[in-house]
């Protein structure tokens, strides 16, 4: 297709142009069979015109076969209408598929800090409602305004042989009815945005009313809630009314200005037609040109709102698919493997911030040497989280900060990182997908998946689940306790067997008896591991080969557990927290 | 935003067409909006008049007046037609207008009639229903129970109307040719809602899938970091094109579906036009029939098929908005567990309202499991009284029978020596003020949440409840003082500010008793202390009955109760408990060990 587009335009086209390359073919085809669809419904109202000229003057036999010519059509009519709009129709379904699919990879090709900037219901909308909207620019938009010109072009020349004077007055109405249209689509389509506002406003105020219904409750304000909502739902009531009261003139107004040109071709023809200088049968047949221009030029108008909401779509869309993910394409798309890592760790001044001027990590240097087990402690917001993130690259790393068996980890390709390095994070987030799917990305290596479940003590209870590790999780499944999701988690972290570890405090819902097991399974199993793990229990950091201290950023003190109490005061202090609530936690079951 | 409809479930069902018992039902909430109806159902019969005289008076126009040349009454034929078309412009805009007015009116008080009743149910009910549930039945459930009025219910009436109308208009013109007309149409007829109905199923299953996708990106946008450390990428573009695909193939179906619909309606009536010119030749050569005639039926066709395909689409839609009505009574008819007896006497009493409490051989289970038994216990008035305890022994349990949240199982709960159950809710709840662990905030300025958008609460009462309290020192810090909105859940506000406000909510109030649910311990140490002396202002002349993680809370109260597993195994002074060194001396030592 080289259809000559404005620079600007071409601009805002970039991420659709390249769809529709590969449908020349299907625009071919349709538009020819548009072209055939247009024709055949041409043809039908002339020869009614014969069929009724034939009435007029029984006896020539024509009759039977005008009638039968009209039935062919209308077949004929019905085939090629259906077959243009499923091509021309494909072809908007067919980029909507593959600008969803671009879409959907780009998504996951960005990393944190892009998802930290965007709200997560903001991209699932792009992804949904706006791609459909860039499909009714492509399928129903070209269809509508090439529908327009062909049925102009074939109509409007038959109608001018007639009778000109008549074609033009009967046409009259017509740019009223594009007008029209036009006007009231766009002002119903900003009203509808109004009215989706006001009905999101009203399902807010119900959440917000049934989350905060203890407070109503027990204050004994029903009333007032009540007397709340009834304005609310008065005040969708009346945009809702505003939009249909718009919508209540669209349907009428167009029959009106359609019967209007009718009127004006009986009125004006009535008189051509009585003294002779217009047949029956051209009567009949301008009123049937007229009603099929009507529909095409109602839909010529709203497919204008529709093309425009399409482009705005599709500006929205290009925004995620212009940004730029932190890992060059060349490390993510290696798929070289080296042999296994040792385990070394060093970090090297690494400093970190996740908005600038906020430092999060100031300056952490550190040696881990392979198969160690370390504990970092420190208060909520002293970096322990960050710098595991960092370690595992899920934020861009500064070159000749971290190295990884003397390897600095921002030039170690994406594959070769994620064989050997795994991380339980903080949320222990699972898909709702089978639990299988969650711990693993192939089905066949289920024994290690058991072998995992059973160093993260999780064996026992998805042996007791309905479908065992087929079982269905989350929203349309079963729902995990705290601790199972987090064990889940860790399960997963160790189904691959990766040489460096990173346990973001994954023990808080599992009790300090489980918690105890899992370490002593981590650590005799596996003595070829090096694990960072941030803690909250002290049996964790006394399990601690050295213990690493930070606060504000900065890592305070390292050393082994006994030897920290000793000489840190702040840490003194958080171990007594620690034991305070584990000695309630163990008054309470 | 809403949470997407993601499977098909009960939400997504379609019910019968029409159910007279539910119909029966929903009529009554057209009562209030009589005059509306009335006009409703006046309008389509003359919308439907001026439809079927217009082929009448085309045909006087061509037969006495085109085809004789004689032009005489032709001008006044004119006048009526544009008369009768503007009738068809006015009456099929108010018809539309008028519809749409009932559905939204007669769908704002069922939505406000439903919300109130919402409001009216026990805790027990939310604890058993998700809030999405809740929310979709007052927000589109009853959305598609105004499409159907506005769209279905009334219009559908005109729609049968207007066939009729018509129908007798062609059998008047000609019974001959009207008989291939009805020989004809009930086929079309069953085609036209067969396929339509088809249609809306496989343009629902691809909203489905749409939405399906949504969740998708969204649950993946959340487990973005899983993705990234599990090298997933790769997994999770082949789980969402196992959602695209399908929909690309669906697309395909409704794609067919949508142009079949359309273009057999319009071919079916050129292939019925052409059948009634065969016909027609045949009844003019025998001169049953003139041509005037067979032009007006042609006309009269073209008018039948219209309500057709119209009709099939409401079909549907009757049938949504049935299913999704009957979720809605379903809620309506839900009662309250908690609910004042018959025998309450509204009248207010005369009784000071002293602020006693007894509780007197309570039991209390919520299901299977019995949360707690045997509890007899007395605050007098103006008592302070701390209820302490491990995580689960049932503590908060004794404030949610306080108030209602919950009736108990077995014995009752006094307050100035009434049963709770004999007063009125909401003047029980009045006498009760609550600072829970967490406050809870509405959308809305400081001011709507200290006042809770009481209008009778003046601006001076919160600016003074406030001061009293000590919010005032932050809520001054904002840039618009008790005026500033607050952020989504108070979540600009640190938990200890948004406590303090909890506490200012319950002095504004000023109830006679006054319980607190661990209200310092979400709350860092520096804000403890500002609470800790706003809730002794507070317990001031007042009845209290205090819940406490943190013993160092308590120390001034009169008396401590201790629950372990639903009883209550010691009472007494804070020395006496200490001396006796029970379950309270234990988690006295546990809390002060090493901590000074």
């Amino acid at each position: 297709m080289n259809i000559p587009l404005s620079s600007t335009t071409q601009t805002r086209l970039r991420h659709l142009l390249p769809h529709l390359r590969g449908q020349g073919k299907a625009f071919v085809w349709g538009f020819c069979l548009l072209a055939a669809t247009n024709l055949t419904a041409t043809t039908i109202p002339y020869i009614m015109k014969l069929a009724t000229e034939a009435l007029m003057n029984p006896g020539n036999g024509m009759l039977k076969l005008w009638v039968g010519l009209l039935v062919g059509l209308a077949l004929a009519n019905a085939f090629f209408r259906i077959h243009s709009r499923i091509r021309i129709f494909g072809i908007g379904r067919d980029v909507e598929y593959a600008l969803r699919k671009q879409y959907h990879t780009k998504l996951l090709s960005l990393d944190a800090p892009f998802f930290d900037q965007e709200k997560t219901g903001e991209l699932a909308s792009r992804g949904s409602a706006d791609v459909s909207a860039v499909r009714m620019l492509v399928g129903p938009g070209f269809l509508q305004i090439f529908n327009l010109f062909m049925v102009a072009l074939t109509t409007i020349p038959v109608m001018l042989a007639l009778d000109p004077l008549l074609t033009l007055l009967a046409l009259a109405p017509i740019p009223v009815v594009l007008g029209i249209s036009r006007l009231l689509t766009r002002r119903m389509y900003r009203l509808s945005r109004v009215v989706a506002d006001r009905f999101g406003a009203l399902s807010g105020f119900i959440q917000e009313a049934v989350a905060g219904i203890a407070v109503i409750r027990s204050h004994a304000r029903e009333a007032d809630w009540n007397a709340r909502f009834r304005t609310e739902a008065r005040i969708l009531c009346q945009a809702s009314l505003e939009h249909s009261r718009l919508q209540s003139l669209f349907a009428p107004m167009v029959l009106f200005a359609g019967s209007l040109g009718g009127w004006i071709i009986l009125a004006h023809g009535g008189y051509q037609v009585a003294q002779g200088r217009l047949t029956m049968g051209d009567f009949v047949a301008f009123s049937g040109y007229l009603a099929m221009l009507i529909w095409p030029t109602v839909g010529f108008g709203w497919i204008l709102t529709v093309m425009q909401r399409g482009l705005a779509a599709l500006d929205r869309i290009s925004g995620v698919l212009d940004a730029q993910p932190f890992l060059e394409s060349s490390l993510a798309s290696a798929v070289e493997t080296g042999p296994r890592w040792s385990g070394a760790l060093s970090i090297r001044d690494l400093h970190f911030a996740h908005q600038p001027g906020l430092p999060v990590l100031r300056g952490i240097t550190m040696e881990i040497q392979p198969g160690s087990l370390i504990g970092l402690a420190g208060k909520v917001g002293s970096g322990k989280s960050a710098l595991l993130h960092v370690l595992a690259r899920l934020y861009p790393v500064p070159t000749g900060t971290i190295f990884m068996d003397q390897r600095d980890l921002a030039t170690i390709p994406e594959v070769e990182l994620r064989r050997n390095l795994a991380m339980a994070p903080q949320e222990s987030f699972l898909f709702s997908a089978p639990l299988i799917q969650n711990l693993s990305l192939s089905d066949n290596n289920r024994e290690e998946v058991w072998k995992a479940l059973s160093l993260a003590a999780l064996d026992e209870e998805v042996r007791a689940l309905p479908k065992g590790l087929d079982t269905l999780i989350g929203e349309r499944g079963i729902t995990l306790s705290g601790g199972q999701r987090q064990r889940a988690a860790l399960a997963r972290a160790l189904v691959t067997n990766p040489v460096i570890l990173l346990l973001d405090d994954v023990f808080s819902h599992v009790d300090a008896r489980t918690e105890e097991i899992i370490l002593n399974n981590i650590r005799t199993l596996t003595r070829t591991r090096t694990v960072v793990m941030v803690c909250h229990r002290v049996a964790a950091l006394r399990q601690a080969d050295w213990v690493c201290l930070l606060d504000a950023g900065q890592i305070v003190a390292t050393g082994r557990h006994e030897t920290l109490l000793e000489t840190t005061p702040l840490y003194r202090e958080l171990r007594d927290t620690m034991t305070r609530a584990e000695a309630l936690e163990a008054l309470a079951r | 935003m809403m949470p997407a409809v993601t499977s098909e479930t009960e939400e997504t069902r379609y019910g019968v067409f029409l159910d007279f018992k539910l119909m029966a039902r929903f009529l009554g909430y057209t009562r209030p909006h009589r005059r509306w109806v009335v006009l409703a159902l006046l309008v389509p019969p003359v919308a439907a008049l001026s439809q079927f005289a217009q082929p009448l008076v085309i045909q006087m126009a061509v037969d006495r007046h085109i085809v004789t040349g004689d032009m005489a009454g032709f001008p006044m034929l004119l006048a009526a037609l544009i008369g009768l078309n503007l009738l068809q412009f006015i009456t099929g805009t108010l018809q539309f207008a008028v519809n749409s007015l009932l559905g939204h009116r007669v769908v704002r008080d069922l939505r406000q009639e439903l919300f109130a009743h919402l409001m009216t149910l026990d805790a027990g009910f939310y604890a058993r229903n998700a809030s999405g549930t809740l929310t979709n039945r007052v927000a589109h459930d009853a959305e598609a129970v105004s499409q159907m009025v506005s769209a279905g219910l009334v219009n559908l009436v005109g729609d049968v109307l207007l066939l009729i109308a018509v129908a007798t208009g062609m059998v008047l013109l000609s019974p001959h040719l009207s008989l291939v007309v009805l020989a004809l149409l009930p086929l079309v007829i069953l085609v036209a809602f067969r396929v339509t109905h088809r249609m809306r199923l496989v343009q629902r299953h691809g909203t489905l899938l749409q939405s399906r996708m949504a969740a998708r990106i969204t649950e993946e946008a959340e487990g973005r970091d899983v993705i990234r450390l599990f090298h997933r990428g790769g997994a999770a573009a082949a789980h969402f094109d196992a959602l695209n695909r399908p929909h690309r193939e669906n697309a395909d179906k409704s794609n067919f579906l949508e142009a079949f619909q359309f273009s057999f309606v319009e071919g079916s009536s050129t292939i019925l036009v052409a059948l009634l010119f065969l016909y027609g030749g045949w009844l003019m050569a025998e001169d049953q029939l003139t041509i005037g005639v067979l032009t007006a039926f042609i006309d009269s066709v073209r008018r039948l098929f219209f309500p057709i395909r119209d009709l099939a689409g409401k079909f549907t839609t009757m049938q949504s908005a049935m299913s999704a009505l009957e979720r809605i009574f379903a809620l309506m008819d839900t009662p309250s567990a908690v609910v004042d007896a018959v025998s309450v006497n509204h009248a207010p009493k005369q009784t000071q309202a002293r602020g006693e409490i007894r509780y007197c051989g309570v039991q209390f289970a919520y299901g299977e499991e019995v949360v707690l038994s045997d509890i007899d216990l007395t605050i007098r008035p103006g008592e302070r009284v701390a209820v302490v305890g491990p995580t689960g022994a049932g503590k908060s349990s004794l404030i949610k029978l306080l108030n209602r949240t919950y009736d108990p199982g077995l014995g009752r709960v006094e307050v100035d020596g009434i049963p709770v159950n004999q007063i009125p809710l909401v003047e029980l709840r009045r006498r009760i003020g609550v600072v829970q662990q967490e406050t809870f905030l509405f959308a809305g300025s400081i001011a709507d949440n200290l006042g809770l958008f009481d209008v009778s609460v003046t601006r001076e009462r919160i600016q003074r409840a406030a001061e009293e309290t000590g919010a005032m020192s932050f809520i001054q810090a904002l840039p618009k003082g008790l005026d500033s909105v607050l952020a989504e859940r108070g979540n600009n506000l640190s938990s200890g500010q948004r406590q303090l406000l909890g506490i200012t909510r319950i002095f504004i109030f000023n109830p006679p008793i006054l319980v607190m649910d661990e209200a310092t311990s979400s709350v860092d140490a520096a804000s403890e202390r500002l609470i800790q002396s706003a809730l002794e202002r507070l317990m001031a002349d007042r009845t209290s009955m205090v819940i406490a993680h943190r013993l160092s809370t308590i120390r001034h109260v009169d008396r401590i109760v201790v629950l372990s597993k639903g009883r209550i195994v010691e009472e007494g002074t804070h020395q006496e408990l200490l001396e006796c060194q029970g379950l309270f001396a234990k988690l006295y030592s546990l809390q002060f060990q090493s901590t000074s």
